[in-house]
């Protein structure tokens, strides 16, 4: 439990982490030709993206979808299951395939008439399976200390101050 | 929060909790309109016909790149009404800070001690004590005119010793202190090892030091045999054009002057001082705050190189951070106050050079000048002959020359500025 509590807590992403990350998506892109994929936590955070992202408000999304799929976990509830590993949006142009990655993360695919839903099910569930490896391994590594400067906090307060004027 | 080191990327997450219809959607909005748009996101608000929250709304904000690491808040708002009980739990995972915002109307007293408790009961189901989590209570609506007063919310719904802040979301007024003193108690987090409650930094110990060794000032509602815990609710003594001092401001402004002034460096206590004594720190503090608001429309910026000289020179005297602390702490003053302190004493040295008019002309002192104040202060000066203490009373006249020419330049600026003294809180 306690373990659970610290990486609700804080979640970090090493350079070497995400290069193997990266390179996932790139291949799962490939194999499936879809148009783009997400890589978001659970809290809303994104964590990586790859493919024609460029039209879409990478941040709002992140948000949307972690907050929809944890919609969907009280739905699962009410039915006795823990929650729904697939979720998938069907729209007249782009499609949106949603799936959960172990216990963190969750990755969101768009795709269009280029490929199917059941393709992108099917190197979704690979992906996962590749991802939930690379997150067990980063979680169980040791954190190093003070990765951040010392006067980042102090830093960010003095632009906070700029900014968030009244 | 997400720390990407591969994205050099820092992501928290700031959730404004709270009873329905207690203004953190409206909270949300004056942030959307005051953050400069290169800094903000859309916000995405998934609402009911009738304009109550249904899911969330959310705000991400982008800071930029400080040291050299891209940061960002996202701001997420939960529905208020109990019937969304899951979703509100939902919006909390995962979340760095919360806002509590309260509503300040004595019917919504119950809804709020409830909507506390649920935030608690929720955190609580992700394994979080409410006290450790960064939270600020928000005491909203304060233009109600029959508002509770906030001594009695802070005694009847803070029941968690958060920091708290007044406002009116409405007209946008206290919603970004808010959002900054909820950011900067997220960011203190940073620097404490996961799991680990923070250490209360400098500053707030000496202030919980303060509230409680304070005089009648001090919140009745401040538990004395445990000062850390005290409630650091921002009162503010008065307000100067768009700056408001805040009491603890002001209370560590009355310690600082008071030693600088008596040089009784080895004063350990709180002073205490009368109401009038008060008045007059403030009244010179109101002056300051006026001179820096000149100082900046003028566009003098204090040298900085110089002041942090001065405050290197005055660190290197100490062994070690702890002695210096010691030190600080010894005489309830704050590093930053003594920054403060040098900073004026900077500015008020540029400003009589530059703005008061021919200032070097009035500062000329006449040999029958001396000798007159010398033939009237003489009893002053146990009837010393002029000759030997003629050096002193030049000074003396300097300085009362000095003085007499800020005192003007003072009255000016007051002439122009809109003050308010808040007596009651002094």
């Amino acid at each position: 439990m306690k373990d659970n509590k610290l990486r609700l807590k804080r979640l970090v992403y090493y350079a070497e982490d995400l290069q193997k990350i990266d390179k996932l998506l790139e291949e799962f892109l490939k194999l499936s030709n879809a148009k783009c994929v997400f890589l978001i936590d659970k809290e809303g955070h994104m964590i990586s993206n790859k493919g024609a992202v460029q039209q879409i408000n990478a941040e709002t999304l992140s948000a949307l979808v972690a907050g929809s799929f944890a919609a969907t976990k009280e739905m699962a509830r009410l039915l006795g299951e823990t929650e729904f590993s697939v979720m998938f949006h069907q729209g007249s142009r782009d499609h949106i395939h949603i799936s959960i990655i172990g216990d963190r993360a969750i990755s969101a695919t768009i795709f269009d008439e280029k490929t199917t839903v059941g393709m992108i099910n099917l190197y979704a569930k690979e992906l996962s399976l590749k991802l939930e490896k690379i997150f067990d391994i980063a979680a169980r590594r040791v954190v190093q200390e003070q990765q951040v400067e010392a006067d980042y906090s102090e830093s960010v307060k003095d632009k906070l101050n700029d900014l968030f004027k009244e | 929060m997400q720390i990407n080191y591969a994205r050099r990327e820092i992501s928290c997450k700031m959730v404004f909790y709270g009873p329905g219809m207690s203004g953190k959607t409206t909270n949300l909005e004056v942030i959307h309109q005051k953050v400069p748009d290169e800094n903000k996101g859309e916000m995405t608000s998934i609402a009911t016909e009738g304009d109550r929250t249904l899911f969330f709304d959310f705000l991400p904000l982008d800071l930029g790149k400080v040291r050299g690491m891209t940061t960002k808040f996202q701001l997420y708002t939960v529905p208020g009404q109990i019937y969304y009980a899951s979703t509100r739990k939902l919006v909390l995972q995962g979340a760095d800070g919360v806002i509590f915002v309260a509503d300040s109307n004595p019917k919504k007293l119950d809804e709020n001690i409830e909507s506390l408790k649920d935030l608690s009961d929720n955190l609580e189901e992700y394994g979080i004590n409410i006290r450790e989590v960064p939270l600020v209570i928000q005491w909203n609506k304060r233009d109600l005119p029959n508002a509770m007063p906030v001594e009695e919310l802070e005694a009847k719904v803070n029941n968690v010793g958060a920091h708290t802040t007044e406002a009116v979301a409405a007209t946008g007024e206290g919603v970004m202190a808010t959002l900054r003193l909820a950011a900067s108690l997220v960011l203190d987090r940073l620097n404490t090892k996961d799991g680990e409650t923070p250490p209360l930094t400098p500053k707030q110990a000496a202030q919980a030091a303060q509230a409680a060794g304070a005089p009648a000032a001090a919140p009745a509602a401040a538990p004395k045999e445990e000062p850390a815990a005290a409630p650091k609710q921002e009162v503010y003594v008065a307000k100067v054009g768009a700056d408001a001092i805040s009491r603890t401001f002001f209370l560590q402004y009355c310690q600082m002057q008071y030693r600088l002034a008596s040089r009784e460096s080895d004063v350990e206590d709180f002073k205490k001082f009368t109401k009038e004594e008060y008045r007059k720190f403030l009244e010179s503090l109101i002056n300051y705050s006026l001179l820096l608001q000149d100082a900046k429309k003028r566009s003098i910026k204090p040298p900085m190189e110089k002041i942090n000289a001065q405050m290197d020179a005055f660190k290197k005297k100490f062994g070690s951070k702890e002695e210096l602390d010691d030190y600080l702490s010894k005489r309830r003053m704050s590093i930053d106050a003594l920054r403060n302190e040098a900073v004026k004493n900077e500015i008020i040295s540029i400003m009589i050079q530059e703005v008061i008019p021919n200032i070097n002309e009035r500062m000329k002192i006449t040999e029958k000048e001396v000798a007159d104040f010398h033939a009237a202060n003489k009893a002053k000066f146990n009837n010393k002959p002029l000759e030997e203490i003629k050096g002193d009373l030049v000074n003396l006249i300097k300085s009362a020359k000095k003085r007499s020419a800020l005192e003007e330049f003072y009255g000016k600026l007051r002439g122009q500025a809109e003050i308010k003294i808040f007596e009651d809180k002094l």
